[in-house]
């Protein structure tokens, strides 16, 4: 017997639905939900300091009204890391909701003990050095900007804990994105946590599935020949037969669109990996390097000899500090003349903005250099060129007056050049700035609350 | 005229201010000469300004695959870019356009 894993969310914002036809048709032994990207937790802190209750993705109100009563039906454990910042708060509104479902006997487990937001400072008198992954600066906590969120990748160990204890939903704050998917293998067949060929397996399993479509034909140059741009909106969502020993089948929901092979598999394989031959996670070091991939079927790609390594002593932690905003205005300027039109412009926001604490100003020409900067060649003579502006300021404020200083200047600029509404009634966007840093795991002490209807 | 997306495919990553690219191969002869011929040192020379820092290669001859390590590549990262795309996910694609001799 095979496990089955689902993998339904791969961002805050993915189609979480498409669990159901995994766990309607009884495709899969559990389904995981990845929610949160690196600027994701910036975004939920907006969410916790309007509304303390908040601060967890939207995402699990439909995962509590729609797949949790499906699921909890089936014993189809549900494992998500969309508590972002607050896992606690989360798993009291999936509390509320089953309740009102009338869902009796659900076992909800938040785990916590990832936000260290506010002890940063005690770990720095506990001697952690927290200097810059890349760059080997010390965290200077006084300087740097405005500290939003401080959080450790924990690994899975909390979350194996919730699942053997019967939990029916686990929701946690940041855990490394593979390890959610290795949790519940390591729960199933109960693997040594020195057994580092299988754990790191694990870990490239999970790998594959945390992006979802991305392994089944979405995003890719490898099958975009085969794949029917259609099908794309409603891709089955991959899964994963895992055998005791570590190796795995990817394949997708049965019965929806979607390609899987070996080259969808290789694209998502290396997708944001530094060396592959050391993946570190917090539970193993997994190398890429000694397994292989082979075509067993329609849809489904063997995956064998994953090799592992012990885990890193340390633990990665990311710390968002707000730098200050960014906002963008975009006009369309066109011939004769659009370069010297373009100049012009240029030099009357250079004279516009004089005085006001504008930090940053970039122009990137849309359709001519905007992706790929000095690689493109710019044409001597365009029709049209839209110009994208995009300026910083340490506060919004600042922003808001630049804009309105430049609609001034309507009547008074180079010919024919126009702005949309939708850029003038824009907001300004957050500037967080990242401070990668490692800590030991001795600090770390990851705690788990179960609530049950 | 050829191009390296003739031989490989491939998808671009991020992580904080580092992207990596892969190159997958289209096929064993391909691999071959794309190991032999795309350089660490020819990547970053044909990115120009969109990399600061330093480019670094990984081959995964068991896939028959480069992966390329972009350092300092994102103006800053995906929660910092002043970019249109901050994340860098077309930068495999302009490699991937890099003419190719024979």
């Amino acid at each position: 017997m095979v496990y089955r894993i689902g993998s339904a969310q791969g961002f805050y914002g993915d189609d979480v639905t498409r669990a159901l036809p995994m766990i309607l048709g009884e495709h899969v032994d559990v389904v995981c939900f990845e929610a949160l990207a690196e600027l994701t937790l910036a975004i939920l802190q907006k969410d916790r300091l309007k509304d303390p209750s908040r601060g967890y993705t939207f995402d699990l109100n439909i995962i509590a009204n729609k797949i949790l009563p499906e699921a909890f039906k089936r014993k189809i454990p549900l494992i998500t890391n969309g508590g972002g910042l607050n896992p606690l708060g989360a798993a009291e509104m999936v509390r509320q909701t089953a309740e009102k479902l009338g869902l009796h006997g659900v076992k909800i487990a938040a785990v916590t003990g990832d936000d260290v937001t506010f002890k940063l400072a005690d770990l720095k008198v506990a001697g952690e050095p927290l200097t810059h992954l890349e760059t080997g600066d010390p965290l200077d906590l006084d300087s740097g900007g405005f500290l939003v969120n401080a959080n450790v990748y924990l690994g899975a160990a909390p979350i194996v804990e919730a699942l053997q204890a019967g939990a029916d939903i686990v929701i946690t704050g940041r855990v490394a994105d593979p390890a959610l998917y290795l949790a519940p293998l390591i729960a199933h067949y109960g693997w040594a946590w020195d057994d580092w060929d299988r754990l790191a397996s694990g870990i490239v399993c999970g790998h594959l599935l945390e992006c979802t479509g991305q392994v089944v034909g979405g995003n890719s140059l490898a099958v975009i020949d085969e794949i029917d741009p259609a099908d794309l909106p409603h891709l089955g969502y991959p899964i994963a037969h895992v055998e005791a020993d570590g190796r795995f089948i990817i394949t997708k929901t049965p019965g929806m669109p979607g390609i899987v092979n070996v080259n969808t598999v290789k694209e998502q394989l290396l997708y944001e990996v530094h060396d592959p031959a050391n993946y570190i996670t917090p539970d193993v070091v997994a190398n890429f390097t000694t397994l292989t991939l082979e075509d067993v079927g329609e849809n489904q790609v063997r995956v064998c000899g994953v090799t592992g390594k012990p885990r890193p002593e340390k633990l990665k932690l990311n710390i968002g500090r707000v730098e200050g905003y960014m906002r963008e205005l975009i006009f369309t300027i066109g011939c004769p003349e659009a370069w010297r039109k373009v100049e012009q412009m240029k030099r009357m926001i250079e004279k516009t903005w004089e005085g006001l604490p504008i930090q940053r100003v970039e122009y990137h020409y849309l359709g001519i250099n905007s992706l790929f900067g000095s690689v493109a060649e710019l044409p001597p003579d365009p029709l049209e060129v839209i110009v994208r502006v995009m300026f910083t300021a340490p506060d919004e404020g600042t922003l808001k007056t630049a804009v309105r200083r430049m609609m001034t200047n309507g009547l008074s600029g180079p010919a024919g050049m126009s702005i949309s509404g939708t850029t003038i009634s824009g907001d300004a966007r957050i500037i967080l700035g990242l401070f990668p840093t490692l800590v030991g795991r001795e600090h770390i002490m990851p705690q788990i609350d179960y609530m049950v209807v | 005229m050829k191009r390296l997306y003739d031989l490989a495919f491939g998808r671009a990553g991020d992580k904080g201010n580092i992207a990596n690219l892969s190159v997958i191969a289209r096929s064993p002869e391909a691999y071959q000469e794309i190991k032999a011929k795309l350089t660490a040192d020819k990547v970053k020379a044909y990115l120009g300004d969109l990399v600061k820092g330093e480019v670094v290669r990984y081959e995964m001859d068991n896939i028959e695959a480069l992966n390329f390590v972009l350092y300092d590549a994102l103006d800053g990262g995906g929660t910092r870019s002043l970019r249109i795309d901050g994340l860098g996910k077309s930068l495999a694609g302009i490699l991937l356009y890099m003419p190719w001799e024979d």
